[in-house]
């Protein structure tokens, strides 16, 4: 059988299929997912853990558990229990952690927990509990962390909560809660998260939020919110805010003046048109800012204060032009997108002094000046394509020790100064149907991919001898390594920024020293393409 | 019949990947074999885990907050290593300044 081994025992032994291990002076027992319909004999009165999880007990009578007086953890999680009576937990006045989760409860069994002291860890999670009576934690004056999610609760059951003081953490996520109603949590004073995500919440009393002076964790996630949480005003020690997937159309002016912490602002997937200018200010702790499809944003919005940011994307907005002090708070920028927009002049970019990726395809830029990108000693990767860009100034791209990645194809050029460009692994320059020079191979030692616009640009970096076979294998591979290289990255920007970290995107940009190849060039010259007569 | 790779409460079984869908209510908890994931399905996670429920699938994640042995979510603590004293959901090797242990416990508090 899996279950007879009893390390250790000193104080009674192990009931039958269990599996039993000292604990210091106590015993820890497991006798789950054994088919036990009822609490196995034989346990020691000095068991401080059992876990009964995933059996199918009957419903436990009063004064069942009393004798094990140093019981510190009962699991009790699958096991169908419809209800649990008065007296169920009496004499258990050291418990300190309570499973009932996923079982049949309709309502939080509040008899049996009058004198539960000392517990911190309750857990009612995935039941069908639509109420939680005023009253019904009473007594309850350790509780720390409470689950109710997955369950039946129409609103947040704000007389019980009020008598958990002391409760630091809790999830009332996937119920079917519509409204937060004012003062809704008011004696919540030590919570610290809160979870609120997969409701139907759709509206927020204005001072729903009061009393949670120590939230830092609000998770309103896949709700139906029309309006911007103005609630949250109250929460000043806020350090983490997500409300993505919801029905929101606008940030409004200063909407974060009361959340001075905030380090990560999480909003994608509602319809957000509008933008207030102020609204991301004096966020001295902010991380990350990601706006995509707002497009009633006209104006860069003003960062004052906001002085950390690493990764900043407003993205599909009707940005026209950039302030030129763009830079003075952003001078820990890494990652830059500003694609999709109708930006047509660039401001100089040297006070973003960290900046590793800067992406502005898709916009109406003309021309690149020696200052724009002047000095940015950390860039890597630089995104020019499909724009307007006539001209490059001679020494535009001259100090740009790292730049391994430069995209200028889908524009108007006729010439590229090829100054500082030596460390260049990827260079695009097709779709410039004006730029008919040859680039020379000693230019670009490090090239491993290049698109160009015309197949002779490519013989001095293929040797002819070769282009003929390779012209199938490579004109078709070297397309579908590119558009996978393109999907990945892709799909590094289009994840749902919860589980999408800066680091991934940066690990993007580094090349894989290891994998020596030749140079990709496209379109490759071939029999039809020749590069003999040069 | 669920195959003999799969615990119970597999609603989906792959002799190669143990289970690849949990009945509803329970937690898929992946643990690597060799180069292999293997799902498991539980009522709840093991230490060093928290649980985390979505309409679509409940799903154990790992605990990776600093010198902690058990999470309630991704930022909050709680269980702090040996030696250790929790404060809002973190672990540190002595309470911050404004704070000190509640008696018998290894919390701070104001």
């Amino acid at each position: 059988p899996r279950r007879t081994a009893a390390k250790g025992l000193r104080h009674g032994g192990c009931p039958s299929r269990c599996h039993c291990e000292a604990d210091g002076a106590r015993l820890r027992v497991d006798c789950s997912d054994l088919g036990l319909t009822a609490l196995p004999a034989n346990l020691s009165v000095f068991t401080s853990y059992l876990d009964l999880s995933m059996n199918s007990l009957a419903p436990l009578t009063a004064g069942a558990l009393a004798e094990f007086r140093f019981l510190e953890e009962l699991r009790l999680a699958g096991n169908g229990l419809t209800h649990i009576p008065e007296g169920a937990f009496s004499g258990l006045g050291g418990l300190k952690v309570l499973m009932l989760q996923n079982n049949q409860l309709q309502r939080v069994p509040c008899e049996a927990l009058q004198n539960l002291r000392n517990l911190q860890s309750f857990r009612l999670d995935a039941n069908h509990i639509h109420s939680a009576p005023p009253g019904c934690f009473h007594g309850l004056v350790s509780l720390r962390h409470l689950w109710l999610d997955d369950n039946a609760l129409t609103e947040v059951p704000v007389q019980a909560l009020a008598e958990l003081s002391s409760l630091q953490a809790m999830t009332l996520a996937l119920n079917k809660i519509r409204h937060i109603p004012d003062h809704a949590f008011a004696n919540l004073s030590s919570l610290v998260v809160l979870h609120l995500h997969n409701n139907k919440i759709h509206s927020l009393g204005e001072k729903c939020f009061d009393g949670l002076r120590s939230l830092e964790t609000l998770d309103l996630n896949y709700n139906s919110l029309l309006d911007f949480p103005f609630a949250i005003k109250a929460l000043t020690n806020l350090k983490e805010l997500s409300f993505h997937s919801n029905n929101i159309r606008s940030i409004p002016e200063k909407a974060f003046t009361g959340n001075p912490s905030l380090q990560m602002i999480l909003f994608y997937d509602n319809p957000i048109k509008f933008v207030g200018k102020s609204a991301f200010q004096h966020l001295p702790e902010l991380r990350m800012l990601s706006l995509n499809r707002a497009s009633e944003i006209t104006e860069f919005p003003d960062l004052t204060g906001t002085t950390s940011l690493e990764s900043l994307t407003i993205t599909r907005a009707r940005l026209s032009s950039l302030p030129g002090t763009l830079c003075d708070h952003l001078t820990k920028l890494q990652v830059l997108d500003l694609s999709y927009n109708i930006i047509q002049d660039l401001p100089s970019f040297s006070s973003c002094r960290k900046i590793q990726k800067i992406d502005l395809h898709h916009n109406e830029i003309l021309e690149v000046r020696a200052g724009t990108f002047q000095g940015l000693m950390e860039l890597r990767s630089l995104d020019l394509s499909w724009n307007r860009v006539r001209s490059v100034e001679p020494h535009a791209f001259a100090d740009l020790p790292l730049l391994s990645k430069l995209d200028l194809s889908s524009n108007a050029l006729s010439s590229l100064p090829t100054a500082g460009l030596g460390g260049l692994t990827h260079l695009k320059l097709s779709g410039n149907g004006d730029l008919r020079e040859l680039m020379s191979a000693e230019d670009f030692p490090k090239l491993r991919v290049m698109e160009m616009p015309y197949a002779f640009q490519c013989c001095a970096f293929v040797a002819c001898e070769r282009s003929a076979k390779l012209w199938d294998t490579e004109e078709s591979s070297g397309r579908e390594l590119q558009s996978r290289r393109d999907a990945d990255i892709a799909h590094v920007l289009n994840r749902p920024e919860e589980d999408y970290s800066l680091e991934d995107l940066l690990l993007e940009l580094e090349e894989n020293p290891k994998s020596k190849q030749s140079v990709q060039c496209s379109p490759a010259p071939g029999p039809f393409r020749p590069c003999h007569h040069l | 019949e669920v195959p003999p790779s799969c615990t119970r409460g597999c609603e989906l079984c792959s002799e190669y990947n143990g289970c690849l869908k949990c009945m509803p209510k329970l937690f898929i908890l992946l643990e690597r074999n060799d180069i292999r994931q293997i799902g498991v399905c539980l009522a709840s996670c093991p230490v060093g885990y928290f649980g985390v429920r979505n309409p679509d699938m409940n799903k154990c994640n790992k605990c990776r907050i600093e010198n902690c042995e058990d999470c309630f979510s991704r930022n909050f603590c709680t269980k702090c290593k040996e030696g250790l004293y929790a404060h809002k959901g973190r672990c540190y090797p002595s309470c911050p300044d404004g704070f000190s242990l509640t008696n018998g416990t290894t919390e701070c508090t104001s």
